[in-house]
């Protein structure tokens, strides 16, 4: 009997985990066609499992309905659906993570005094050099914004000509202008975004998401981060740190390459066809019914037992959330698949739609890579942006269209976000614009937040946030209060002390909840 | 003058009341509105331990220092807290400029306050340290008196009398021994980590000798493969690893401390040695080399933490640095969580923040990274010995002697070495020049910058110069298009002259961040007479690569002609390239006198010179370890207010936790930095922490939990101890018998405590077993479960130390692990453990592990019946058992259960695998291979083979 049992066992509602759990693999299930999902057999409740297994004689499909009640299941499955301390607002998260840094003075946050003062030389309090240094008010020269800003929507938001698709449901989308954070290298920062801290080893935003509100799903992780990059705290961007490791962070695919094809480690046998696996496993829970002997009811060997089951129900299950063939030609287009260069990452936006409907609580969308320097990193050619933009701007659109649509963007929230933002200023007096995290843009769209809504403002240069400053902090406090989350409450103990994500931080802004 | 004086006399009270007047008004309103609910006499929770409710409040300030200093706006922390910079005050919004405004008025004007302090100003409540070492942890270690148990037949030793005496004062009995053939395994899997052979089982259960079970310890502790069991314990305690998160930068050097623990406990080196080794080895005197580098490699301990190099304030980093230290060092070696008291006093436990920065201070006096954009840690160069050490000798004293030739041979050639290039025009093409090269015509140039050729010496079309006009506002870029990621020498080309800049700063940008070199362009090239190197440098091709010469701060022509980037590994083979001969020099005039001996000079100079690469190149590889460098001083730190490197409070004197310390406190030295002192505190018998934390944490090694299960808090927040008298009864037998960890562990394993059976169940009185009526069962951890598939498959290879991977291998990113040795020996890697570790809960490398997660879930499912890793091992114990020379199906089978779960097949378990293999074999040997493989993976699968009963 380990403590941690004890942890865990606190925190799960096992009732409650089975009525949410037969309505939503339902939900999942509808275009599978696995006859086993009767696993409210009432009977099951009252034979035991080593009966149960002695007695079936229908495979391994079979056996997990007879086998596993929900109960049992529950005790193994720290992942159960949990009660929110809050009324919700959503249900759960699409994270688009822009790795390397957006500059926000090109893609949303207009700054027509760039325009004006192009070229000039001003002194501005560089985030590096003060870090570096501790010098401020070190000259730098203005650079104005190469694209064209335009108004859009009936809530007249800017848009620069690097998302015009996306610009096209600005009324959807509720704007941060005023976010800053901690760290001004992208480690640092990147962790900062993800943990909550630039450092330590903290539990990431999605970890600390399934703790505390566990899985709809029980066949699919709670937590999936789609292409996620090596660089910059790599795992650590996902990983659960502390937290019991059924919270961490699963990766399908990596940065770099193509999504196409990519799964969940060790689902597919590449030996064995379905029948001989099903055969082969019928033996293994035979046996392991055998070796639970006068242990029968012991719930952690129990639950050794149904972890099989449920690997073996995700192996059946997962391809089919994550086969995009089940969509149509149109809907493929409008995330732009098939184009080239918004396949990709088209691809990773209609798989993240396919999960979020599917019950997974946290998805992160990343477009990056496995550099040092990541993508959005334009230090020295700023016009590399529209590279960018254009990989992502078709596939984000689609999104938005496509869970508007189907209902989803009530209770979804998309969170577009980079882990710093840039200088108005160029870097070096060269041509691309340094980090800063001192003023940048986030939007969010969605569940619980005000539609065609803007909060805060940069100063008019756009280097500062100076009105209504959300801090990252700030912002993990809002989400998670969107979730239905107490960031004050969501605490886990370890090492002597209550850790929370947002460490002895956070305000949450209520002005953008609707 | 009486007049005047008059006057100003008669206007002071009426500006004091203008002051006042204005303070009742603008300023005592809002601070009543909104700061007075956190910070004045009646607050629920006083914040920041600053009350605003008087003007001595305000005066004093909080934890961060005076919040008001009159007529010092810019000083006044209370201005930035209103303004938002520092802090942000009021949290609810910050108030408008007007009301900012005002107050910057008010301080200006004097900060009158006519408002008195009627309650004494708050002081928040010091740490009692005396009333703190009440809690058990912290009381001095005592020898208990041996328990009077009832049942006097049934202890093996002192050990069970303790557990048996708690169990018959709650009227429990223990259970059943285990049975021979489940505690051979047991004792195999606890000590050496690997499972005996069915012939090591058949051995022990056959020997009826009374001292069977002793002697098979005594054997297993005597095993090399003990140090490699009892290390891995260890390293999780010390975060372990060979690399970090950040850019996947592996650590070439850390095995050596992976063998060094390995080697410590196969030797059984005393625990309290092994400890002052690892926080101050390098300050010890050593009698031999070989101790001298143990002693050295050993401090790699206080360098593996998972730090983010990159931050780019270098003060913050070094302080976030000391905090990892301070906890491996707090929850590793002390169970004290005192990275808890950085930012205040500890919530919980008598730890300061005074003790914080005295421990803080030892650390800081070390100087433990070298500082760039990413900053590195540090290594040492390790004292040789014998034919390596001649080896270098040697080396040493051929380098000396050839660079002594060289200089002889240059000052022999008078001005005309120097001379030989310059000034004689020099054009090479772009496409003559080995590596990548980008001319300044292909450059990307900001600002105006003008071409020119008058002056002959340069590479492709002219150069480019800035007409010494528009300082700082001029840029040019040279971006390569590099083939690959990888090392390059980077070389920069310019004309010079006396009409040249001295400083030009030429920034390279690499995957390492940047790094800018003031070039002298008055001086010429000292590379053919064209480029300068600029140094080595790391890039990645989807990464920043490429060099940026400015104007910034120059004065003078800056001059940029073309920047030159040559793979390193590849610089040998692109060196002899033509350049030289396709030249077009016009011949210098001869200078010298005897033209035929400058000739032999310059030919034997160019020898010289070449032997001279030669043996550098050939150079001994000097071996390295992690360390840290000590700075001849020790210096005492100022307490950082709540954690802030910006917000500095009194200096605190370097010392240790004065709540574990018993009889006089450490002197620190002003020459080092009082790690070796603090060592000697950690190891001190009457630290009331050290030994008891060891003893516990051996104790949950083996029964599963600890008498104290939190065993990195043995703080107030942690658990108490199940069995106190026990613990302290182990502890000082353990200081007793020289902190030996073999010793320990035998008393513990021959206790009959151990060996009692896991069966039996949970008990109503004990539903946590915490009096051991009977074993924990226990789930075997990933190495465990990796070395026993490698075991039964007969490919598990033994060789013990040495590095992990290729001595090339730049990052860890998706690092292929393939390798069949014990899992102790898989590289460590922060981006890509081993499948298997991550999957079974293997330690997180980057935190002090004392007790993994026990966890189940899918994946680990998923990865036993899918993963290659277990189908592989599956067949090679498959073709083991086919290829056995028995004749019946029965026998094998009985021989595959015994060699997955170290016992026989029961009837049931013979009839279901029998039925199996009759279900899916056919007569082909690849079917029949095929089944048995099946059946393997199956048993690899099942309870009993990942638990230990």
């Amino acid at each position: 009997m380990s403590p941690l049992r004890g942890c865990v066992a606190q925190l799960q509602d096992a009732a409650d985990f089975a009525n949410r759990v037969s309505s939503l693999t339902l939900r999942v299930m509808m275009n599978v066609s696995q006859p086993h999902t009767d696993r409210m057999n009432q009977t099951s409740h009252f034979i035991t499992r080593r009966e149960s297994l002695r007695q079936t004689a229908c495979g391994f499909g079979g056996l997990a309905l007879a086998g596993l009640c929900a109960d049992s299941a529950a005790a193994a499955n720290s992942l159960a659906a949990k009660k929110p301390h809050l009324p919700a607002k959503a249900k759960r998260i699409i994270f688009l993570f822009m790795q390397g840094g957006p500059s926000h003075v090109d893609t949303f946050d207009y700054k027509p005094l760039l325009e004006k003062e192009n070229g000039k030389k001003m002194p501005f309090d560089d985030a590096r050099t003060i870090a570096n240094s501790g010098k401020r008010g070190t000259s730098q020269r203005v650079m104005k914004s190469p694209w064209k800003f335009k108004q859009y929507g009936q809530s007249a938001r800017w848009a620069s000509d690097l998302f015009q698709n996306t610009a096209q449901h600005i009324d959807k989308l509720c704007f941060i202008h005023s976010m800053h954070t901690a760290g001004v290298a992208h480690g640092p920062a990147t962790l900062f975004l993800h943990c909550g801290s630039t450092n330590f080893i903290r539990p990431s935003f999605g970890s600390w998401v399934t703790y505390g509100l566990g899985t709809e799903n029980e066949n699919l992780p709670g937590f999936i981060s789609l292409c996620p990059s090596a660089g910059n705290g790599g795992p650590r961007n996902y990983g659960n740190a502390f937290l019991p490791s059924v919270y961490q962070g699963t990766a399908i695919g990596k940065a770099g390459t193509s999504v196409k094809g990519a799964t969940i480690r060790n689902l597919k046998n590449t030996k064995l066809t379905r029948a001989q696996q099903r055969r082969q496993l019928e033996l293994l829970q035979r046996l392991n019914a055998e070796q639970l002997g006068s242990a029968a009811g012991d719930t952690e060997l129990e639950a050794v037992i149904s972890s099989f089951e449920l690997a073996w129900r995700m192996q059946n299950n997962v391809p089919d959330v994550l086969d995009l063939n089940k969509e149509t030609k149109q809907t493929q287009a409008m995330y732009g698949i098939g184009e080239k260069a918004t396949d990709n990452y088209g691809r990773q936006c209609l798989m993240a739609r396919r999960l979020c409907e599917a019950g997974v609580r946290f998805i992160q969308v990343t477009y990056g890579d496995n550099s040092a320097n990541p993508a959005w990193d334009q230090h020295s050619n700023l016009p590399k942006h529209e590279q960018h933009a254009r990989a992502v701007d078709k596939p984000i659109a689609g999104l938005l269209q496509d869970l508007r649509q189907r209902g989803l963007l009530e209770d979804t929230i998309v969170w577009w976000s980079g882990e710093f933002g840039r200088t108005p200023y160029a870097q070096k007096n060269g041509t691309g614009r340094d980090h800063n995290p001192g003023g940048f843009t986030t939007w969010l769209a969605g569940g619980g937040l005000k539609p065609g809504f803007s909060f805060g403002a940069t100063d008019p240069f756009g280097h500062k946030a100076v009105e209504n400053k959300v801090h990252m902090h700030d912002l993990h406090a809002t989400l998670l209060h969107l979730l239905g989350l107490d960031h004050l409450r969501l605490t886990y103990r370890y090492a002597g002390r209550d850790f929370r994500l947002t460490d002895v931080h956070g305000k949450i802004v209520s002005a953008i909840e609707s | 003058m009486i007049l005047v004086t008059g006057s100003a006399l008669a206007d002071e009270p009426a500006l004091a009341r203008r002051q006042v007047d204005f303070f009742e008004k603008k300023i005592r309103p809002v601070l009543v509105k909104h700061c007075y609910e956190c910070h004045a006499a009646g607050a629920k929770k006083l914040r920041g331990g600053l009350r605003v409710d008087s003007r001595e409040g305000l005066l004093a300030g909080g934890e961060s220092g005076p919040a008001v200093v009159p007529r010092d706006v810019e000083e006044s922390l209370l201005i930035s807290a209103l303004r938002h910079d520092e802090f942000e005050m009021p949290p609810k919004g910050k108030l408008s400029a007007s009301v900012i405004a005002d107050f910057e008025q008010w301080i200006r004007d004097g900060a009158v306050d006519p408002r008195r302090d009627v309650a004494k100003a708050t002081k928040a409540k010091a740490i009692d340290i005396e009333a703190g070492r009440a809690h058990w942890a912290y009381q001095p270690i005592k020898a208990p008196a041996v328990p009077q148990v009832k049942n006097t037949s049934w202890p093996a030793g002192d050990v069970d009398r303790f557990i048996l005496a708690k169990l018959e004062a709650k009227s429990l009995k223990p259970g059943a021994g285990a049975a021979k053939i489940v505690l051979v395994r047991r004792i195999y899997f606890d000590l050496i980590g690997l499972p005996p052979t069915p012939a090591q089982i058949d051995a022990f259960v056959r020997d009826e000798s009374p001292l069977a079970y002793e002697r098979l310890v005594d054997r297993l502790l005597a095993s090399p493969r003990f140090g490699e069991r009892w290390g891995r314990h260890w390293l999780d305690v010390v975060r372990f690893a060979e690399s970090l998160t950040l850019r996947g930068f592996v650590f070439k050097q850390s095995w050596r401390y992976r063998d060094y623990v390995i080697e410590s406990f196969n030797n059984d080196r005393p625990f309290d040695r092994f400890l002052t080794e690892q926080l101050a080895g390098d300050l010890l005197k050593s009698s031999s080399v070989k101790e001298r580098r143990r002693n050295l490699i050993a401090t790699t301990f206080l360098t593996l933490g998972n730090t983010n190099l990159e931050d780019q304030d270098k003060q913050q980093l070094e302080m976030d640095f000391v905090d990892e230290q301070l906890d491996v060092i707090g929850r590793g070696l002390l169970a004290q969580t005192i990275t808890c008291a950085r930012c205040h006093d500890h919530k919980f436990d008598p730890i300061p923040t005074r003790d914080y920065y005295a421990l803080a201070g030892i650390l800081k006096s070390v100087k433990a990274l070298q500082h760039a954009n990413v900053s590195k840690w540090v290594e040492v160069p390790l004292p040789t010995d014998g034919e390596a050490k001649r080896k270098l000798d040697v080396h040493q004293q051929t380098i000396a002697r050839l660079t002594g030739r060289i200089a002889e041979l240059k000052k022999q050639l008078g001005g005309a070495a120097k001379n030989a290039s310059p000034r004689s025009p020099t054009i090479v093409a772009v496409k003559d020049l080995p590596g990548i090269v980008v001319d300044d015509a292909a450059a990307r140039k900001v600002g105006e910058w003008t071409n020119s050729q008058s002056n002959k010496q340069y590479v492709g079309l002219g150069y480019t110069h800035d007409g010494a006009k528009g300082k700082g506002e001029k840029t040019i870029s040279f971006l390569p298009k590099l083939p690959r990621d990888g090392r390059y020498e980077v070389r920069f080309a310019y004309s010079h002259g006396t009409n040249r800049a001295a400083k030009v700063p030429v920034t390279v940008f690499s995957a390492d961040g940047e790094k800018t070199i003031l070039v002298d362009e008055r001086k010429a090239p000292p590379i053919a007479g064209l480029f300068i190197s600029l140094g080595t440098f790391r890039f990645e091709v989807a990464g920043q690569s490429f060099v940026m010469v400015s104007n910034e701060n120059t004065s003078r022509h800056v001059i940029a002609d073309a920047v030159q980037f040559l793979p390193v590994d590849e610089v040998s083979k692109l060196a002899p390239k033509k350049t030289a001969k396709k030249k077009p020099t016009v011949v210098a005039k001869p200078e010298n006198k005897n033209p035929m001996d400058k000739l032999a000079a310059k030919k034997e100079l160019a020898a010289v010179q070449a032997e001279l690469a030669k043996h550098r190149k050939a150079a001994p590889r000097r071996q390295m370890a992690m360390s840290v460098l000590e700075i001849g001083s020790g210096k005492d730190l100022k307490i950082h207010i709540r954690g802030s490197i910006k917000n500095l409070g009194d200096v605190v004197p370097r010392g240790v936790l004065q709540v574990a310390t018993y009889g006089n406190a450490p002197k620190m030295p002003t020459d080092s930095s009082g790690r070796l002192e603090l060592a000697q505190w950690i190891v001190d018998p009457h630290n009331p922490l050290t030994a008891r934390v060891m003893v516990n944490r051996v104790w949950h090694w083996l029964i599963g939990a600890g008498l104290v299960r939190t065993v990195d808090n043995f703080g107030t927040t942690g658990e108490p101890p199940s069995h106190a008298e026990l613990l302290d009864h182990l502890t000082s037998q353990f200081i007793k018998e020289g902190w030996s960890i073999k010793r320990l562990i035998r008393t513990m394993v021959l206790s009959r405590t151990y060996r009692l059976s896991s069966a039996g169940g949970v008990g109503k009185d004990d539903p946590e077993n915490r009096l051991l009526s009977h074993a924990n069962r226990r789930r075997m951890d990933a190495e465990s479960l990796r070395d026993a598939m490698l075991s039964a498959a007969g490919t598990l290879k033994l060789r013990m130390g040495g590095p992990s991977f290729p001595a090339n291998l730049a990052s860890d990113y998706g690092f292929k692990h393939n390798q069949s040795r014990r899992s102790v020996y898989a590289p460590v890697f922060r981006n890509s453990l081993p499948e298997l570790f991550e999957v079974f809960d293997f330690a997180n490398p980057s935190m002090v592990t004392g007790r993994r997660n026990v966890s189940t879930v899918a994946t680990q499912a998923l990865f036993l019946m899918n993963h290659p890793f277990v189908r592989t091992q599956a067949q090679f114990t498959a073709e083991r058992l086919l290829d056995e020379t028995r004749n019946s199906e029965k026998s094998r089978i009985d021989s595959a259960y015994r060699l997955t779960l170290g016992r026989p097949p029961s009837s049931a378990e013979m009839a279901l695998s029998e039925k199996f293999l009759q279900s899916v074999t056919n007569d082909t040997e690849e079917a029949r291979s095929e089944a048995w493989t099946q059946l393997v993976q199956s048993l690899f699968s099942t309870i009993d083979f990942r638990y230990l009963r």
